[in-house]
């Protein structure tokens, strides 16, 4: 076999590997899942004046972050449908009406060991909530969430690069980049710190 | 099939590739996180995470805790600033008290010998030898609510009760028999001190209630050359302690009772301090020949102890000698000093004695896992943990952390009476039982723990004394003399509130001490300390903080 054909089939077995791992890796590694529900950060901030993240994502007054508003929150308008959409009709019928909570997919979910404060960060350190999520709450439509298939997290928590290079500043939750921003800010924290 | 060279240049290619991928860093992050939940492993469930105030009760300490919980299940302990005496510190232990109901080595079944057996055999067993003779009953902290179980059921059946003072305590039983006062009602009142002496005591690596004395050395003494609170460490080694301290006293091993007679011969004869004391035997000359010091230096230490005022000493141990320097210094029942905390204390009597002519021992699982009593009687020893290389005859699953009720009587080091109720924050699983719910089903007419618990706080709403400190937020302090009612009192106390005595007006007590002690040779060094107790299993959190930390740890995990 010539020198250009060892070349050649080198570069070959060289480009097929290069491929699977930067592109089919994360298509096989990721699963998608529809959320339960659509959902429109835009449209309530626009048209339902809720134009404040904490109008809905709210501190509790023992300091812990509220998350995501339970159904009581959204039934306060929407105990009726307010429109003819599918998603309407679903978030009245499915999930208001019987009283069930929507099981929304967490793109930020941690694991069990990991405490995270949101008061700490939002009102000690005064960091704008789009510093961690971007302009998310001005979206429009709600984003695919990826679970990883061997982890079971969602692929915020690695962030959108399979190479976790050249992210934005928002992106990852691992604990290096709990880290890394902490250096950035002169931070310091123990292990219990986020382990407690 | 024969290996060609297109079949290993592509192999050398697909590795090359591969590396240039992100695949194998990404599968190593998820194969590990993977690892981390697989199905056997206990994950707490999705659910709505609350924090609950309540009390270490690992050792008798009872430090101020703070347990978050993810669905009704501890997921991390924190310590409570708020609390009077532990002011926000836990021990590496403590820190990781949340992980030990997973243990791997959790007791989930009655043992008897190398076999299982069952919670009706060990109860036949023991009524069996409790009709056959007397029962002796060994208490890890005496002064709970279950202790008064166990001192009802032995005195019924003519048995004795016998408790394991921790080093704390040892240390103060020399005043006991000088003053009558027992040892469980005195306390150091370190927060008045202005120098410490400590012979031999790890006061900066974890004595008595860890925090308590931390605290105040980072207040009053750290980054300063001439402290308001001085630390003098007397010891052979240059243990943590005495690295730390303001000064350290290097001495012969075993011979800190002799440099204690010296510096009170030094105190009597220059008049430095009022004769409080008897007049030490040994002479000055002799006290350095032992301990290694030149005569000056210890003349110079006794000056520089009575520099700063008050002064108090502390042992390590039961030493004579040692505490007779306090009474030499007046600091036994003063301010500042070896202080009374509380009227009502009982002496006790210690395990190392007196058991042997029982028929059956019973150990309740607060006692170290390292006790084994010297009897040939029948040993039922209760347990959460098994921590191997047990003596026991029948080993009885207890309750883990958190998992049942008990109050919290005061701390043995603190200077002040105390009083909290720790609630089982998780419900016990039904193979466990506490000594105090076995020994009330051999006899039911005993009153169980929660009913005495209510008996007390009922006597502290009548006492009107103290006050009722909030743990949780706001942290609000009310008088005991403001609650309208003894359910109001007691549900705070509930909630994880502790109950603090008013400062004493005096310190209470005098010592009758006629001729100076003999003089025994001082027992351990701090390094060694915390073999007087020993935890049966140690959580992966605490090895993790003990590994890179430098607190203390046991001797033998030391090198692990």
């Amino acid at each position: 076999m010539s020198t250009r054909r060892n070349l050649l089939v080198f570069g070959l077995g060289l480009a097929v590997t290069l491929l699977a791992g930067w592109v089919a890796f994360p298509r096989v590694l990721y699963v998608k899942k529809q959320q339960p529900l659509e959902f429109r950060h835009k449209t309530h901030a626009e048209k339902s004046g809720m134009a404040e993240c904490s109008q809905c994502h709210a501190l509790r007054d023992d300091g812990t972050f509220a998350g995501i508003p339970a159904m009581e929150t959204c039934a306060g308008c929407h105990s009726e449908k307010m429109g003819t959409s599918k998603a309407e009709a679903t978030l009245v019928d499915t999930y208001i009406k019987p009283g069930h909570e929507t099981p929304w997919l967490v793109y930020a979910r941690q694991p069990a060991n990991v405490w995270f404060s949101h008061a700490i960060h939002v009102k000690r350190a005064a960091l704008a909530c789009t510093e961690c999520h971007s302009t998310y709450g001005e979206s429009d439509e709600i984003r695919i969430y990826q679970q990883d298939r061997i982890s079971g997290y969602s692929r915020d928590i690695w962030g959108h690069s399979i190479s976790r290079m050249r992210r934005a500043p928002h992106e990852g939750m691992k604990m290096s980049d709990c880290e890394d921003c902490h250096r950035r800010h002169n931070v310091e924290v123990g292990c219990l710190g986020c382990h407690q | 099939m024969k290996l060609t060279r297109r079949d290993l240049l592509w192999g050398v290619a697909g590795t090359a590739g591969l590396l240039v991928t992100p695949v194998p860093w990404k599968l190593l992050d998820d194969v590990s996180i993977w690892s981390q939940n697989w199905p056997w492993i206990p994950q707490p469930a999705r659910g709505p995470v609350e924090v609950k105030q309540s009390f270490c009760t690992l050792c008798p300490n009872g430090c101020g805790m703070r347990v978050r919980m993810a669905s009704g299940w501890p997921v991390g302990v924190a310590g409570v600033d708020s609390h009077p005496i532990s002011r926000g510190a836990l021990c590496p232990l403590g820190f990781g008290a949340h992980q030990l109901n997973w243990h791997p080595q959790r007791l989930r079944t009655v043992r008897h010998g190398a076999s299982s057996s069952s919670w009706e055999a060990a109860r036949a067993a023991f009524a069996k030898a409790c009709s056959e003779g007397p029962v002796a009953i060994v208490d890890g902290y005496p002064g709970r609510a279950a202790s008064s179980v166990f001192e009802t059921f032995v005195q019924k059946r003519n048995g004795s009760y016998r408790t394991l003072p921790g080093p704390e305590t040892q240390a103060l039983a020399p005043y006991e028999s000088w003053s009558g006062v027992p040892a469980a009602g005195l306390g150091y009142d370190l927060e008045n001190a202005q120098t410490i002496v400590s012979f031999g005591a790890p006061l900066l690596d974890g004595w008595g209630t860890p925090g308590r004395f931390t605290r105040l050395w980072a207040e009053r003494a750290t980054g300063s050359t001439d402290p308001q609170l001085r630390l003098i460490q007397v010891e052979a080694s240059l243990s943590r302690t005495a690295a730390r301290a303001w000064q350290w006293v290097p001495v012969h091993a075993g011979s800190e009772a002799a440099l204690a007679a010296g510096v009170a011969r030094v105190l009597l004869e220059e008049h430095l301090v009022p004769a409080h004391g008897p007049m030490p035997p040994m002479t000055l000359a002799e006290a350095a020949e032992q301990t290694g010091l030149s005569t000056a230096a210890i003349a110079d230490l006794a000056r520089t102890i009575v520099a700063r005022l008050p002064v108090v000493v502390i042992a390590n141990d039961d030493n004579p000698a040692i505490a007779a320097l306090n009474v030499v210094l007046g600091a036994a029942g003063a301010r500042g000093g070896i202080v009374r905390k509380s009227k009502h204390a009982e002496s006790y009597t210690s395990a190392g004695t007196g058991i042997n002519s029982a028929r059956a021992v019973l150990i309740d699982a607060t006692a170290a896992w390292d006790f084994t009593p010297s009897t040939n009687a029948e040993v039922f020893r209760f347990a959460a943990w098994d921590g191997g290389s047990g003596t026991a005859d029948w080993l009885l699953p207890a309750p883990g952390f958190l998992e049942e009720l008990t109050d919290v009587p005061t701390a043995p080091a603190s200077a002040i009476a105390t009083y909290a109720v720790a609630p089982g924050l998780l419900k016990a699983r039904p193979e466990v039982r506490s000594a105090a719910q076995f020994l009330s089903g051999l006899d039911p007419d005993l009153v169980t723990v929660e009913k005495i618990i209510h008996t007390r706080c009922a006597d502290l709403f009548r006492g009107r004394a103290g006050t009722l400190q909030g743990q949780g937020q706001g942290q609000e302090t009310t008088p005991v003399a403001k609650f309208a009612s003894v359910e109001k009192l007691e549900g705070q106390l509930w909630k994880g509130a502790v109950w603090v005595d008013e400062p004493p007006r005096s310190a209470g007590f005098r010592c009758e001490l006629k001729e100076w002690p003999a003089t025994a040779a001082s027992t351990q060094s701090s390094e060694n300390w915390s073999n007087a107790w020993r935890a049966p299993v140690l959580p992966p959190l605490a090895s993790k903080l003990y590994l890179e930390s430098s607190l203390r740890e046991a001797p033998d995990r030391r090198n692990v």
